[in-house]
């Protein structure tokens, strides 16, 4: 007889036994599944509601004047455009997301618009897999705020003429409630050519900066220390710091990642140990078996593979069922905490391969000290026991 | 043959120490069948594990035909059980969730012998088990069990029994039926020990070996 029956036949005997052990597994999972599934939800909202609440630094042309910056939204004036890539090189900064753009109030068929060109995001190199925050404009193309659309009846697929080019209309934006929906956005170099401003930007926007301030005991504040550091290297550059929207994004960032980090490993240990218990409490109720395996001629390995096979049987079965039943429990649940990205919480495919190989590991190491005890358990006292 | 040479286990308890054996000698001849006879306590089980290749004397050597089984790794004196040794044990020891027939082929695994359908059926008739073939330990009567156990011990056909006092839990019938048994695998050739407390089995031994306190009183 393989193993693999024994392991089965023994599952079959002792079925309290396997079903409290792949319970534990499986809460495990669901609730792992679960937690990431309306994490990544989480994020996925948290980042829009950043998008929505606009970056926490700004650099704009040095001249430019701030009380027309703050009525317009934006510079009348204009800095080169290689100052983004200057900074995104620059050390002692960190960012998430980087973009630049060059901002224009132009008469078009005789309404004012705003035209917006935006260069695709610059993402740190160890970030370069997430996925970006402002939208991408295809140079030739453009999208188009909801006034301006509505305003000349322009759908999505038109062809419209802009300043003597013409340009495929991607997309119609919903109404922001913003300057935003009178604006038409496309590729910074598209717009740069239409204005006559090749090579210029007029805004830089990054999104979670932070200056890395080596000093503790610096008596400077961050927008300090940001503006004399940036001079030398943007000098026509003057550096906007929403510190407002930075801190508060760094403490939900804190609080959340707080609370994950607590919780993981409370699930994994309180699992853990509730498998390791069942383990333990399953070789004392086969003393005799092993025992008599060990009598028999039965190695310490093949020993151990029956302890460590069932766990990894049961951590298998576990991670399936706890992977769909997790999955469910955040669709049924993540919608209702998780309101403007309810639509966007879904199967998280990616995870089940991950629960596949992490949850026969895990109840493999849960299992493997009473695996030991197995293996080490002396046979002839065992044997001798009436 | 066995030889023991000067055999000692000492157990280390909150108590101090606990000589199980003290200096035990002893040579048992191939084709011997061997009654090691003494009181609870005595010794006589650890003797036998020591002989089995179980339990590691504190000093002293015992060597079981050409192997001197603690020189051998702990994998090699498994090996050495598997192809030389059947236990059988007052207790059974059956395997609880595998029916009578699984149970018997449990032993042939470890000697690295693949399911031989003639050689259980020949075990199942030759200990009048066949009717309860299929059926669990639990449904079996002592009797029926230790024949199983006995079964499951000359599946891969060993050179040496030994049997832990093996009608320690049968009734006088069942107890004959089971010591006719260990003689019949003697008359073919084959070593048997039994330990016991109890005295049913000395009519069939030609040896019979007294210890008491750890010690070989007579070495008959």
């Amino acid at each position: 007889m393989n193993t693999f029956s024994l392991i089965l036949k023994e599952i079959g005997f002792r079925k309290l036994n396997f079903i409290l052990g792949l319970l534990a597994v499986t809460t495990a999972v669901v609730l792992l599944v679960a937690f990431d599934t309306t994490g990544r939800a989480y994020r996925r909202e948290t980042r829009r509601i950043m998008r929505n609440m606009g970056q926490n630094l700004r650099i704009i042309p040095r001249q430019t004047s701030m009380d027309k910056f703050w009525s317009a939204g934006f510079s009348e004036h204009t800095m080169p455009e290689q100052y983004v890539h200057r900074f995104a090189s620059l050390r002692g900064y960190s960012y998430t997301h980087l973009t630049a753009t060059l901002q224009k109030s132009v008469s078009w068929r005789d309404k004012t618009v705003i035209l917006t060109g935006i260069l695709p995001e610059v993402l740190p190199a160890d970030k370069r897999h997430q996925k970006p925050m402002t939208f991408f404009v295809e140079p030739g193309t453009v999208y188009l705020g909801s006034e301006v659309a509505g305003m000349f009846n322009i759908k999505a697929g038109d062809m419209i003429d802009l300043f003597g080019k013409m340009f495929k209309v991607i997309k119609c934006l919903s109404p922001s409630g913003s300057s935003d929906d009178i604006r038409i956005y496309g590729d910074l170099h598209d717009i740069q050519n239409i204005l006559n401003l090749k090579g210029r930007i007029n805004e830089i926007k990054a999104l979670e900066c932070l200056c890395l301030i080596e000093d503790k005991n610096d008596p400077r504040s961050m927008l300090e220390i940001a503006q004399q550091q940036l001079a030398e290297i943007l000098p026509e550059g003057k550096v906007l710091l929403l510190k407002g929207i930075a801190e508060i994004r760094q403490k939900q960032r804190a609080a959340m990642e707080g609370y994950l980090a607590f919780v993981m490993p409370m699930i994994i240990i309180v699992c853990g140990a509730w498998i390791a218990v069942l383990a333990h409490n399953n070789v004392n109720q086969r003393r005799s078996e092993i025992g008599i395996m060990r009598s028999l001629g039965y190695g310490s390995g093949r020993i151990a593979l029956l302890i460590l096979g069932k766990a990894v049987l049961t951590g298998l079965l576990g991670a399936a069922a706890g992977f769909f039943i997790g999955t469910a429990v955040a669709l049924d649940i993540g919608p209702e905490i998780f309101k403007v990205t309810a639509k966007a919480i879904k199967f998280e495919y990616s995870l089940l391969p991950v629960m596949l190989i992490a949850a026969p590991v895990f109840a493999a190491v849960a299992g493997f000290i009473p695996a030991m005890i197995a293996v080490a358990q002396d046979p002839a006292s065992t044997l001798k026991e009436e | 043959m066995i030889i023991l040479e000067n055999i000692t286990k000492t157990y280390s308890t909150r108590r101090g120490s606990v000589h199980a054996l003290d200096g035990i000698s002893l040579r048992i001849e191939k084709g011997d069948f061997v009654v090691i006879r003494g009181p609870s306590g005595s010794g006589k089980t650890t003797l036998l594990m020591i002989i089995a290749g179980m339990l590691r004397p504190t000093r002293g050597r015992a060597v079981v035909g050409q192997s001197d089984l603690y020189e051998l790794g702990l994998k090699g004196r498994a090996q050495f059980r598997a192809g030389n040794i059947g236990f059988i044990f007052q207790m059974f020891h059956l395997v609880p969730y595998l029916n009578i027939t699984e149970n018997i082929a449990l032993a042939g695994p470890a000697a690295g012998k693949k399911p031989d359908k003639t050689r259980l059926a020949a075990l199942l008739n030759d200990f009048g088990l066949a009717e309860r073939a299929f059926h669990k330990p639990s449904q079996l009567s002592a009797g029926e069990k230790q024949r199983t156990a006995i079964a499951r011990a000359l599946h891969n056909q060993p050179k040496i029994i030994l049997a832990d006092e093996p009608t320690g839990n049968l009734d006088p019938e069942n107890a004959h039926s089971v010591l006719a048994h260990l003689r019949d695998f003697h008359h073919q050739g084959g070593t048997v020990i039994v330990v016991t407390h109890g005295s049913e089995a000395d009519r069939y031994a030609n040896r019979i070996i007294n210890m008491n306190n750890g010690r070989v009183e007579n070495l008959g």
